[in-house]
């Protein structure tokens, strides 16, 4: 007698114990389940997550696979992971086809700001996500050198034009438009003109995640930025010295006053691990970002040490995630991505659920 | 009217030739004459940065007034072009809910 294998009830039931750790619901009445087929003893269903680089996927799909195993009549299980990611923005917005628009940005130079935002766009990418990155430091772009990229952003017609294509992502830097030793000297009211302009000439087309890298500091342009790039949220790189802790809380307090959420607080050049010794040298008095981010009740993403391999990476145009993915940087990059979006997804669902999606604020009055 | 946390407009419409109407996503619905709304502008040019006196004379306004296009600005306020030709105030989330002059909030203001 062939084996009649389960019901889909049965299925769904065995599932439904299993929950979404942060959205604190169960997958199935999330809706996570799709294009569930039954055949005989074979099971088989795409779990569809909010984000392809969510940090819990594997345990999720484990979980699946162990309660359906031990469900009478079944034989096999086969589970196919995929990810639709949420769209919290509001219509109307510059990047229209952009899902979740994220700021990396620090309260001071030199804590390593760009090299944050690129391990993190292509970490994301990495994961399955369809990533751009716009560096949007005016006064020192540096994407270009990072991604060993002089390609030339080609024209796309009406005054547009499409982004550079480097490492799997999608590329934008204002230092593809100028000569690489010419200053941008701009005043104020320049800022805000080039800046929206330039939000609004790239064809970024469809994609789950733009990363913003920020220029450093609370000024004119990071003002415009938050106004016009229609964020879900962003991210403040921090080294743990005091100083640059204290530019980190008026980083947050910036977000704060506009509204912008603040994802998270990363502490890069946490540490330093010898390679000679192997030791763990806190040479800026490690856990200084854990504590602030504490302070102001935003979540830390992580971590990353200070290893000779990453600014080497960066210089050479093969940022570290790519260019030696095992090293404990680039697993810390990797961690604060997933975390990143795991923020997003979080805030998305929650905005979904709670009917707060932003509506077109855009109008044109009748006469 | 007090903003909730979080609460933002979801969706601005018009009442005829003088009145915006808000849509919030705490469910309230507000209403402004919009003349008022030009005349409540905080921007440098309307009231002075240091000192905060009004520079913006009421009778400068033209009774008609009306609003050309709005457009949000991030995720905290809007921002109205004017028929006057004036386009620097924004108008914060926090700020529009305490000029709102629907029934409710014009009883809780006292102001009929």
């Amino acid at each position: 007698m062939p084996n009649a294998g389960p019901t889909q009830e049965a299925v769904l039931a065995a599932l439904r114990p299993i929950q979404d750790p942060d959205l604190h619901r169960d997958i199935v009445s999330l809706g996570f389940v799709k294009d569930l087929a039954i055949d005989g003893g074979r099971v088989r269903f795409r779990l569809e997550l909010t984000t392809p680089a969510c940090p819990v996927k594997d345990e999720l799909k484990a979980a699946c696979e162990r309660a359906l195993r031990a469900l009478p009549g079944v034989t096999a299980v086969e589970v196919d992971l995929s990810a639709n990611v949420r769209n919290p923005r509001p219509a109307g917005a510059v990047m229209p086809g952009v899902k979740n628009v994220v700021a990396v940005a620090s309260g001071k130079g030199g804590v390593g700001k760009s090299t944050t935002a690129a391990n993190i766009a292509l970490a994301l990418a990495d994961d399955g996500a369809s990533v751009g990155l716009l560096d949007a430091d005016i006064y020192g772009p540096s994407m270009p050198l990072m991604f060993g990229s002089t390609a030339r952003p080609q024209p796309s017609g009406d005054k547009r034009m499409h982004p550079v294509f480097a490492h799997g992502i999608k590329l934008m830097s204002i230092g593809f438009l100028i000569e690489p030793d010419m200053p941008m000297v701009w005043r104020g009211p320049m800022v805000h003109g080039a800046l929206t302009q330039f939000l609004e000439q790239v064809e970024w087309g469809n994609l789950d995640y733009v990363i913003v890298d920020m220029p450093p500091g609370t000024g004119d342009a990071q003002l415009t930025l938050t106004q016009r790039a229609g964020l879900a949220g962003a991210v403040i790189v921090t080294t743990p010295q005091q100083v640059s802790l204290i530019d980190a809380r008026k980083g947050l307090k910036m977000f704060e006053t506009v509204k912008v959420p603040v994802l998270g607080i990363v502490e890069n050049m946490s540490y330093f691990t010898c390679d000679g010794c192997g030791k763990e040298h806190d040479i800026f008095r490690r856990g200084g970002g854990r504590a602030t981010a504490r302070e102001l009740g935003v979540p830390f993403l992580g971590e990353v040490p200070l290893e000779t391999e990453v600014p080497l990476s960066g210089d050479e145009g093969t940022p570290i995630v790519r260019r030696a993915p095992d090293s404990a940087a680039a697993r810390a990059f990797r961690h604060v991505a997933r975390e990143v979006a795991r923020q997003l997804a979080m805030r998305g669902m929650q905005a979904e659920a709670a009917g707060q999606q932003p509506g077109d604020l855009t109008m044109a009055w009748k006469a | 009217m007090l903003l909730p946390a979080g609460a933002r407009p979801l969706q601005l419409g018009q009442d005829g030739a003088d009145t915006l109407t808000v849509r919030w996503s705490h469910g309230h619905q507000g209403r402004h004459a919009v003349r008022d709304l030009r005349l409540a502008c905080r921007c440098a040019q309307c009231v002075d940065e240091w000192t905060g006196q009004a520079r913006l004379a009421p009778d400068a306004v033209p009774p008609d007034v009306r609003p050309v296009s709005i457009e949000p600005v991030g995720l905290y306020g809007l921002s109205i072009k004017w028929s006057d030709g004036h386009e620097t105030g924004i108008y914060t989330f926090e700020v529009l809910a305490e000029l709102c002059q629907c029934a409710q909030c014009a009883a809780a203001k006292g102001t009929p």
